[in-house]
């Protein structure tokens, strides 16, 4: 399984690097909302007294941005766009394994956003003197596991739904309040209390509290809860999505 | 007594109102080289869909190398090759990609440069699958499905697209590999393809058996001078025999 899935996830990383239109939102669109930031930010402290800027208090939300690009959008569009145009029933009749093609998509995409949030962060280090407070191997861990919850959410929406067609409005529905609502791109703070309670549902927002807890270095009370969130999320979305994988739409 | 690589009894398989193929029995020997002939629709894919586990059926009892399709499907793919009728790639993937990739998924591949040497695709290992022609694309399809060195091996319309020349290389190739034991599964419309590959055939029209043995059997049994008029014969199409249609027309 090691060995087919490095082949796989090499050919799959050509492959989308070729495609490049998916390659560049998922890089750089976090870039271009990062410079944005930064600029409009400059060094303004998030609030009166507070121990952190703005700046710094944004940019594990601005990371999540290209976790969603590749996680609801690169993985989903990718499967469903192979099964739509057949190109999984080769493998149907063969050892592959359905977790083996996810995966191999996974480890893909995964290579991009984690190329984006490089970039992010040396943007924001050199370009604008972001330090970040909290523990980083605590914040790299948390953004694995957000890492892992979105995109099993990616290859869930592959798998359930029963056309190309059907897996672009799931990504569409999915990503766009993701997207907007959980303070990937406006920050929490500044919604009003109602739309608070919506985006607390989505498991994004719990990952970007987690990002946030973590490179601010305030370890909250809630924080836990959106670890568990967050893995209950991973296990939850991959069972689905293995168990109701489909190498073909039916015709 | 022979081994037998494939045996189906009573196979049924229906979609909605259609019944694909009905209550078909065939067995195939252990290295022999085996053809499923019929018309378009006639249920030929179909067939080989249910023995390979790909489709559920109905009815009936199917055994591949003494595997059950269905039941012990990762054990069978490795000692199975396929070669669907249509084979679909990613659009931007090189040969030697996909070669690569189907190999891993073996425990002991065959080296896939040997094998595109062998199918003449060498020089286009580095070429973008999509601009092979036709032809060099149902090549590729019939590698692929020989690279984890197979025991037996299907092969849907294996020739189709290919030039007589490319048709005559791949029918050398699969002798070759044929006496060194792979047991051969093949469907086609060539009734010379089939002559010189086939020890035994079976035409199925309406997914129902109609004649099955030898091609000299078949042809003994329709009292007709060769295979591409026994097979008219027995599909019920005898008016073509001899270009009739042609001379009522005239």
């Amino acid at each position: 399984m090691v060995k087919s899935l490095l082949i796989f996830y090499k050919t799959e990383f050509k492959l989308a690097f070729r495609e490049f239109s998916g390659v560049l939102f998922g890089i750089f669109l976090p870039i271009g909302i990062m410079l944005l930031l930064g600029i409009l930010y400059g060094d303004k402290l998030a609030y009166e007294n507070a121990p952190y800027t703005l700046l710094q208090q944004s940019v594990a939300a601005v990371l999540t941005v290209g976790i969603c690009a590749t996680g609801l959008m690169g993985v989903p569009l990718t499967l469903s766009g192979y099964r739509e145009k057949k190109i999984l029933k080769r493998f149907k009749a063969s050892p592959a394994s359905p977790l083996l093609l996810i995966l191999a998509q996974f480890l893909n995409n995964m290579t991009y956003a984690i190329i984006s949030s490089v970039a992010v962060v040396g943007i924001a280090v050199f370009g604008f003197g972001y330090r970040m407070i909290g523990n980083p191997v605590l914040f790299i861990l948390s953004y694995g596991l957000l890492m892992v919850a979105i995109y099993a959410i990616g290859a869930m929406i592959a798998s359930i739904a029963k056309s190309e067609k059907i897996a672009n409005m799931l990504c569409t529905l999915f990503y766009f309040p993701m997207f907007f609502l959980s303070g990937a791109t406006i920050p929490y703070e500044l919604m009003p209390k109602g739309l608070r309670f919506f985006a607390d549902i989505m498991p994004l927002t719990q990952g970007i509290k987690l990002l946030k807890a973590t490179s601010l270095g305030e370890w909250q009370t809630d924080s836990m809860n959106a670890i568990w969130i967050l893995i209950f999320t991973a296990i939850l979305g991959m069972i689905i999505a293995v168990r109701t994988f489909k190498y073909e739409y039916e015709s | 007594m022979s081994k037998i690589a494939l045996e189906v009894k009573g196979l049924v398989k229906q979609y909605k109102d259609l019944t694909a193929v009905n209550d078909l029995d065939l067995k195939v020997e252990a290295g022999k080289i085996y053809g499923l002939l019929g018309p378009n629709g006639a249920g030929k894919s179909t067939t080989i869909d249910c023995v390979l586990g790909m489709k559920p059926y109905l009815k009936g009892e199917i055994t591949v190398l003494g595997l059950s399709p269905t039941k012990d499907r990762k054990k069978l793919y490795q000692r199975v090759g396929v070669q669907f009728q249509s084979s679909f790639y990613p659009e931007r993937i090189k040969v030697y990609e996909i070669c690569e990739m189907i190999s891993a998924l073996y425990k002991s591949p065959d080296d896939w440069r040997g094998l595109l040497k062998q199918f003449n695709l060498e020089a286009k290992s580095r070429h973008y699958v999509a601009s092979l022609s036709g032809g060099e694309r149902q090549k590729l399809s019939v590698l692929l499905a020989l690279i984890q060195k197979p025991e037996m091996v299907f092969l849907d319309e294996l020739t189709t697209g290919l030039d007589p020349k490319a048709r005559r290389e791949v029918w050398t190739l699969l002798k070759k590999l044929n006496q060194n034991g792979l047991t051969i599964f093949l469907t086609s419309h060539y009734m010379d393809e089939v002559m010189a590959l086939c020890d035994e055939v079976n035409i199925i029209n309406h997914g129902v058996s109609v004649a099955s043995g030898t091609p000299q059997d078949i042809i003994a049994l329709s009292g007709m001078q060769n295979l591409e008029e026994a097979y008219l014969y027995f599909i019920d199409e005898k008016e073509m025999i001899h270009g009739e249609v042609a001379f009522d027309i005239l």
